[in-house]
């Protein structure tokens, strides 16, 4: 009786607090009813990582009554595109795609909310939403401004060394190369013959971001060398900076030549047909190249971090947050968060990456069935360890001296300026930027 | 007295929508552009006063190099260009011309207009496929002939000649239309009363064809000098302005300042300029090569 008694209270008070909304647990269904119905808007590029989220919209519509809409734009164009929305007040994107370089900028105009306006609320946070599950140099880089989180990394990416590891065999290596100067001058010089139309390396260097940020800054870091010193003056001139610009133009003969009209898709595209031995590209376009309809050497197809310079690995880092854009209609802006903490959620990752895309979220690294399934992981998992956060300036500048470093950096590597002539008309322009925005009468913090 | 009326306001009813039209999409932008060039205006910091600053942004931009180089760059493209369309395209008008050639005439002004409904940025493509070194089928035609591949986008000079190359084989079919146009309102007696006086071609051409060819030519160099004054979409996808500055005219420039600096002032400071400069060429293209028909 008593047994039965004491029953009865226990299951009185779970049905008690089962009715509760205190102790139901979270589910983006509840959360996301006020919300059914409303329509959101992105702005996606034409990358596997859009495409995964694409594969798994449909899931977060059935669930939730969110419609999510999108639009596909070009890489160069997508700034653009946002910029001229959020300032001219046409409102059409809910969820902003923010390029590791934009997040000052987009922040610091107030473009896209804090997060802390989402997280700091029960009834829109999802109880295991785990800032910290995150691998900290993403969120830092790409979401996070002066201690702030506005967006949470969605379109993950490490510079890593893809290789032939067929082609490399044969010149007699077993291993790709360790440090960039093994690269040039051992592995060099066994790969290339331009006889056969065969070469070493390809490092896409084509006017534009890629000149920029995957040519200009991955000669920089690797040697010790750096854009801007701690007082935001340009270093380019430091021997460290300089003997990395001065590495690259070495390098070139180990490249085919026309290098600086190879963007990502030349460059693997040159090792996907055999012409190139390695390249050093971004872990997106892991599935590029083991798609037998666009890969000859999907057999043959390794992939390592990239090689180290004298001051260390500090690998290319690159990629993307989704940020909630501040419309002021807080339904589109609710249902915008639910979105993107849906979509970055600990609980999608493997869905995501088996989708197509890179997850920025540490725990799915963990399971050896993914491990085993992409052989990227290991080295994007250890170059995120040795990364720089800070591997192009984040600041709003950015984009006006991305500019200028694509302009001198393909002159540089034509031959029309040397490295240090180069450098000098970089550092000038440069900095006439960062004078007329404040950095050096103290107006503005000295935050990159 | 209400009939006269409604006469009086018809035409102007008819007139009124394209005029409407005309002022929001013509001079509205024109307008606001001036006003910009004499403001500080950075779309990307909107927290930025939008203060007046007189002529400092042209000031700016009279003393910015690159300026002056892609402002160079664009007529040395014009030089290049702008002859070959010509002369190409008068021998495909002559060519048309010609009596007893109907089929192929009728064949050619079809396969003509083919370039011209292409959109700039599907030239630009083309232009990347055909010039590629590895597949492009330039390369192709120059290898059957035994020359050896040509690095076509990653070189200043031939990079430059590559967009020049798309350009003209864009714009010469334009130029042949119109100078064919003008060739039929030659008169046939003339033309056959000079060709029975044995008069040459290059006769014929010089005394009786050309008169009647001027008008057009003289649209063809005020619209296609404007043309490649704002030619941008063609570059941007073949070559971005590249490599180096060697393909960035004047309006890749103008684009650069003005959607990826977003400095609005410099930029439309940089067009208000541009625009005097289409201008005084067309008056100085109308003075000395238009003359009516006597």
């Amino acid at each position: 009786m008593r047994i039965a008694r004491g029953a009865t209270l226990a299951a009185l008070t779970a049905a008690l607090l089962g009715s509760s909304p205190l102790a139901r647990a979270w589910t983006v269904e509840e959360a996301a009813a006020p919300y059914k119905g409303t329509t959101i808007k992105a702005l996606f590029l034409d990358r596997p990582g859009y495409a995964a989220a694409i594969k798994l919209i449909p899931e977060f519509e059935a669930a939730t009554g969110i419609k999510v809409t999108w639009e596909t734009l070009p890489y160069e164009n997508s700034r653009e595109r946002q910029v001229l929305d959020f300032t001219g007040g046409t409102q059409e994107f809910d969820i902003a795609l923010i390029d590791v370089v934009w997040i000052g900028e987009f922040a610091e105009s107030g473009w896209v909310a804090p997060m802390s306006r989402f997280i700091d609320d029960p009834a829109l946070v999802d109880p295991d939403l785990k800032l910290d599950g995150f691998f900290p140099i993403l969120l830092e880089s790409f979401g996070t401004w002066d201690e702030q989180v506005y967006g949470l990394p969605f379109d993950n990416y490490s510079g890593l060394l893809f290789y032939n590891k067929c082609q490399l065999e044969e010149a007699g290596f077993t291993a790709p190369p360790a440090t960039w100067q093994e690269l040039k001058e051992v592995y060099g010089p066994k790969l290339t013959d331009p006889a056969r139309d065969r070469y070493a390396f390809a490092l896409q260097s084509r006017r534009g971001e890629t000149q920029s940020a995957d040519s200009f800054m991955r000669v920089l870091w690797p040697f010790g060398g750096s854009l801007l010193n701690a007082e935001f003056r340009s270093n380019l001139l430091s021997p460290e900076s300089q003997a990395g610009l001065q590495f690259r133009q070495e390098l070139m003969q180990v490249m085919p030549p026309g290098i600086v009209d190879y963007d990502h898709s030349e460059a693997v595209n040159a090792l996907a047909q055999g012409r190139v031995a390695m390249i050093t590209e971004w872990s997106a376009f892991y599935g590029t190249l083991t798609d037998p309809a666009q890969s000859r050497i999907v057999d043959c197809l390794a992939v390592a971090p990239e090689p180290e310079g004298p001051a260390g690995r500090k690998p290319a880092l690159g990629g993307f947050s989704l940020g909630v854009v501040d419309t002021g209609d807080e339904a589109r802006m609710n249902a915008a968060w639910l979105f993107i903490q849906w979509i970055t959620s600990e609980a999608k990752a493997k869905d995501y990456i088996r989708a197509g895309g890179v997850s920025g979220r540490t725990a799915p690294y963990d399971d050896p069935e993914i491990q085993a399934a992409y052989r990227y992981v290991e080295p994007m998992v250890a170059s995120w360890q040795d990364g720089v956060p800070d591997f192009r300036p984040r600041f709003a500048d950015w984009p006006a001296i991305s500019e200028i470093v694509a302009e001198w950096g393909t002159k540089m590597m034509l031959g029309e300026v040397t490295t240090e002539q180069g450098a000098k008309e970089i550092g000038a322009r440069m900095e006439a930027i960062l004078e007329k925005s404040g950095y050096y009468d103290g107006s503005k913090k000295l935050l990159k | 007295m209400t009939g006269a009326r409604s006469e009086r306001w018809t035409p102007v009813l008819f007139l009124a929508p394209a005029v409407v039209a005309l002022l929001a999409i013509g001079l509205y932008p024109l307008l606001l552009a001036l006003t910009t060039s004499f403001r500080t205006y950075l779309v990307a910091k909107p927290n930025l006063p939008k203060d007046f600053v007189g002529f400092a942004n042209y000031a700016a931009v009279l003393g910015d190099p690159t300026f002056w180089q892609a402002l160079g760059r664009t007529f040395l493209f014009l030089l290049v260009v702008l002859p070959i369309e010509l002369a190409v395209g008068l021998a495909i008008a002559l060519l048309l011309h010609q009596p007893g050639l109907s089929l192929l005439r009728a064949l050619l002004r079809l396969s003509l207009v083919i370039p011209l409904a292409t959109t700039f940025a599907v030239v630009g493509l083309i232009g990347r496929l055909m010039f590629n070194d590895q597949f492009g089928v330039v390369n192709h035609l120059l290898g059957i002939v035994g020359i050896a591949p040509v690095q076509w986008l990653g070189q200043p000079t031939t990079a430059f000649l590559a967009v020049a190359l798309m350009d003209i084989w864009q714009w010469t079919p334009f130029v042949a239309l119109v100078l064919l146009a003008g060739l039929t309102m030659v008169p046939a007696e003339i033309e056959e009363a000079a060709k029975l006086d044995a008069g040459g071609a290059w006769a014929i051409l010089r005394h009786i064809q050309l008169p009647f060819l001027l008008p057009g030519i003289t649209a063809v160099l005020i619209l296609r000098t404007a043309d490649i004054l704002k030619l941008f979409d063609l570059i941007f996808v073949m070559t971005r302005g590249g490599p180096g500055s060697a393909t960035e005219l004047i309006a890749v420039y103008i684009q650069r300042i003005g959607f990826r600096v977003f400095d609005q002032g410099i930029a439309s400071a940089q067009a208000i300029l541009l625009l005097i400069v289409t201008i005084v060429l067309s008056r100085l293209y109308i003075r000395l090569v238009y003359r009516e028909v006597a």
